[in-house]
C-alpha cells in the first residue's frame, strides 16, 4: 500500500515536478529575497555593537569588537528603563483587560440569546472598519474633560477598546466549535453562569486566549499613536514614545540610537519567534477583519 | 423563573463593562468628531458654532488634497508593490519546507516591529551623509546617483512608499498562501489533463481561484493606507513643504500643532467619511465583477 502509494507520487513529482536548476535557481531568489527583507535588522543589531567611528567608515561590515556597553550606555542615556516599566505595565493592564472582556463577551454572546444581539456584533464589526487614527482628536478632547490626560489609563482604556472586536471574534469563533454538554452539565450540578465562566470557559478557550494575548502585546507594546497624543508627562511615557526622540535628529550618536532601538524590537521579535504560527495566522486574520 | 433571572443578570453585568468601554472609547468618538467639527475651539475657553466653516475650509485646503493625493501613492505603491510581491512569494512558498518556513517567516518580521524602530532605522538607510543607500551607490560606482532621499519633495514620497511596502506583505503573503492552500487538488489534476501548466495555468486556473482574496487584499490595502501615520510621523513629518503629508499627518499637524481642535474634528470626520467611500466604492466595484 505504502510502496504503491510512494511510487504513485513519485511518478506525480515527475509529471508537474520542476526540473533540478529550476528549483535551486527558485530556492536561491526566495533566499536572497528573505535575507534582503531582513538585511536592515540585522544591520539595526550589528550597528549597535560597533565604535561610532566604525559605524561611519564601514557601515556594511560585521563589528570588529563586540562593544556591548553601547547597551549600557544607550539604557542610561535614553532613560529606558523608566519607559520600558512603563510599557510592561500598560502592555500588561490593557492585557488582562482584552481577555477578560474579550473571552466574557464573546461567551455571552455565542450561548446566551437575548435582544441586543446583532446590534452588539453589528457594532463590533463597525468599529473594526473606524480607521484609528480618525478617533484622536476626539478622544484627546474627551480625555482631557474627565481628566484621563497623562495618565496611564488613557492608554489601556482606549488599547482594550480598540483590541476588544478582534478579541470576542477570536474567542467566538473557537467557542463555536467547542460542544455545550459540559456547561450544561455544571449548570444541572448548580453553577452559576460566573463559576462556568471562570471554570470552563476561560480554561477551554486557553488555545484562543493565548492567540489574542499575543496579538494584543504586539499591539500594546508597540504603539506609538495614542502614547504620542496622550502622553506628555516623561516619567509614564512608553517606549516607543521615549525612542521617538532618537528620530528628531538630535542625536548623532548614531549607535546609541540602534543599541537603544535593538533593545527595544527584542521582546516583540523573541515571542515573535516563539509563536510564529500563531502571530502570522492571527495577524493575517486580524488584517481582513479589521 | 430564577434561572431566568440569573441569566438576564449575568447577560446584562457581563456585558456592560465591554460595551460602556467600548461605546466610550470607539463609537462616541466618531460622533463627536463629526460634533466638535461645527466650532471653532481651542482647547481652552468657549467653543464657538461655526456651521460648516471647517469642513469647507478643509476641503479649500490644497495641502488637504496634496496629503489625499499621497494617501493615494500610498495606495498605489500597496496594490502594485505589496500584492504582486507577496502573490509571487506565496506560489513559491507553497511547500512549507524548513527553507520555505524560514522565507515565510523572515518576510514578516516587520510586522512585529514598533514603528518607531521601522521608521528610525530607514531614515538612517536613507540618510544623505551616513545612509546605507547612499553608501552602496558610492560602492557600485553610481555615486552621481546619490541624494538627499527624503528632503527631495519630487521623490520623498515614493521613498517613504518603500518601506511601507516592505513593512506589510507579510499578512498579505499569509492570506495568498491559505487561499492557495484551499484549491482543491483535482484542479490541479484537471489543469495538468488539459495539457496547462506554467504560466497558463496560472492565468486560467489559480488566479481566477484566488480572485477574492485578491480583492480582500486590494481593499485592505485602501484601508491600510490611512493608516500610515507613525511611520511618517518618525521619518519627515510630513515634510518637505507637506510632500509626504498623509490625511492622519495633516490632521494630527493641523490639530496639535496650533490647537484648532474643532478643525482637526472636522479633518478626522473627512478621513472616515473618505475611507468609507473607499471601501464601499471597492466593495461596489466587486460586486458588479461578481454579477458579469
Amino acid at each position: 500500500m505504502t510502496t504503491a502509494t510512494r511510487r504513485h507520487r513519485s511518478v506525480r513529482v515527475k509529471q508537474h515536478g520542476v526540473p533540478r536548476w529550476k528549483q535551486y535557481l527558485r530556492n536561491t531568489v526566495l533566499g536572497v529575497y528573505a535575507l534582503l527583507t531582513l538585511y536592515p535588522l540585522f544591520w539595526m543589531y550589528m550597528s549597535a555593537f560597533k565604535t561610532n567611528a566604525e559605524f561611519y567608515a564601514s557601515p556594511f561590515s560585521l563589528p570588529t569588537s563586540w562593544n556591548w556597553d553601547n547597551f549600557v550606555r544607550a539604557w542610561e542615556v535614553s532613560g529606558m528603563g523608566k519607559a520600558a516599566l512603563n510599557s510592561l505595565w500598560v502592555t500588561f493592564l490593557a492585557l488582562v483587560l482584552t481577555l477578560l472582556l474579550g473571552a466574557l463577551t464573546a461567551y455571552i454572546l455565542s450561548r446566551f440569546t437575548f435582544r441586543g444581539k446583532r446590534l452588539l456584533t453589528g457594532m463590533l464589526l463597525l468599529g473594526m472598519l473606524i480607521p484609528v487614527h480618525s478617533t484622536l482628536v476626539p478622544l484627546f478632547i474627551m480625555m482631557n474633560k474627565i481628566g484621563l490626560l497623562d495618565t496611564h489609563a488613557a492608554l489601556v482604556l482606549p488599547y482594550t477598546a480598540f483590541e476588544l472586536p478582534i478579541a470576542v471574534f477570536i474567542v467566538l469563533a473557537y467557542l463555536t466549535n467547542i460542544p455545550k454538554e459540559m456547561e450544561e452539565a455544571a449548570l444541572v450540578d448548580g453553577s452559576g453562569y460566573t463559576g462556568i465562566f471562570t471554570r470552563i470557559i476561560l480554561p477551554v478557550t486557553l488555545p484562543a486566549l493565548s492567540t489574542v494575548a499575543i496579538l494584543g502585546f504586539l499591539r500594546f507594546w508597540n504603539d506609538f499613536a495614542f502614547a504620542l497624543v496622550f502622553i506628555n508627562d516623561p516619567n509614564l511615557k512608553t517606549l516607543p514614545l521615549s525612542l521617538s526622540v532618537f528620530a528628531t535628529g538630535y542625536s548623532t550618536d548614531f549607535r546609541l540610537t540602534m543599541a537603544a532601538l535593538a533593545m527595544a524590537s527584542l521582546p516583540t521579535i523573541i515571542v515573535y519567534l516563539m509563536f510564529q504560527e500563531q502571530v502570522m495566522k492571527g495577524m493575517a486574520a486580524g488584517a481582513v477583519k479589521g | 423563573m430564577r434561572t431566568f433571572t440569573a441569566k438576564r443578570a449575568f447577560v446584562t453585568f457581563g456585558l456592560l463593562p465591554s460595551i460602556i468601554i467600548y461605546t466610550v472609547f470607539v463609537i462616541v468618538p466618531v460622533f463627536w468628531s463629526a460634533y466638535y467639527g461645527f466650532f471653532d475651539w481651542k482647547g481652552i475657553g468657549e467653543a464657538r458654532f461655526m456651521g460648516f466653516g471647517n469642513f469647507t475650509e478643509a476641503l479649500g485646503d490644497d495641502i488637504f488634497w496634496l496629503s489625499l493625493k499621497n494617501n493615494l501613492i500610498v495606495v498605489v505603491a500597496s496594490v502594485f508593490g505589496q500584492v504582486p510581491i507577496a502573490l509571487l512569494l506565496a506560489l513559491l512558498l507553497r511547500k512549507g519546507t524548513w527553507f520555505q518556513r524560514f522565507v515565510r517567516a523572515s518576510v514578516f518580521m516587520p510586522m512585529v516591529l514598533s514603528s518607531v524602530v521601522i521608521g528610525i532605522i530607514w531614515s538612517t538607510i536613507y540618510h544623505p551623509q551616513i545612509g546605507l543607500l547612499n553608501g552602496l551607490l558610492d560602492m557600485v560606482g553610481l555615486g552621481e546617483w546619490k541624494k538627499a532621499w527624503l528632503s527631495d519633495p519630487a521623490i520623498a514620497m515614493w521613498m517613504i512608499a518603500i518601506p511601507i511596502i516592505w513593512n506589510f506583505i507579510g499578512p498579505y503573503l499569509i492570506m495568498f498562501l491559505a487561499a492557495l492552500s484551499s484549491i482543491p487538488s483535482e484542479m490541479d489534476d484537471a489543469a495538468a489533463m488539459d495539457g496547462a501548466s506554467g504560466t497558463r495555468k496560472l492565468i486560467s486556473v489559480t488566479l481566477p481561484m484566488i480572485w477574492d482574496t485578491i480583492k480582500v487584499t486590494i481593499v485592505l490595502c485602501i484601508s491600510g493606507s490611512l493608516k500610515a501615520f507613525d511611520l511618517i510621523y518618525v521619518m519627515t513629518n510630513g515634510g518637505p513643504a507637506h510632500a509626504t503629508e498623509l490625511l492622519a499627518s495633516y490632521m494630527y499637524n493641523s490639530t496639535f500643532n496650533v490647537f484648532r481642535y474643532g478643525y482637526g474634528s472636522a479633518v478626522s470626520t473627512l478621513i472616515i467619511i473618505i475611507s468609507l467611500i473607499l471601501i464601499a466604492g471597492s466593495q461596489l466595484l466587486m460586486r458588479r465583477r461578481n454579477q458579469t
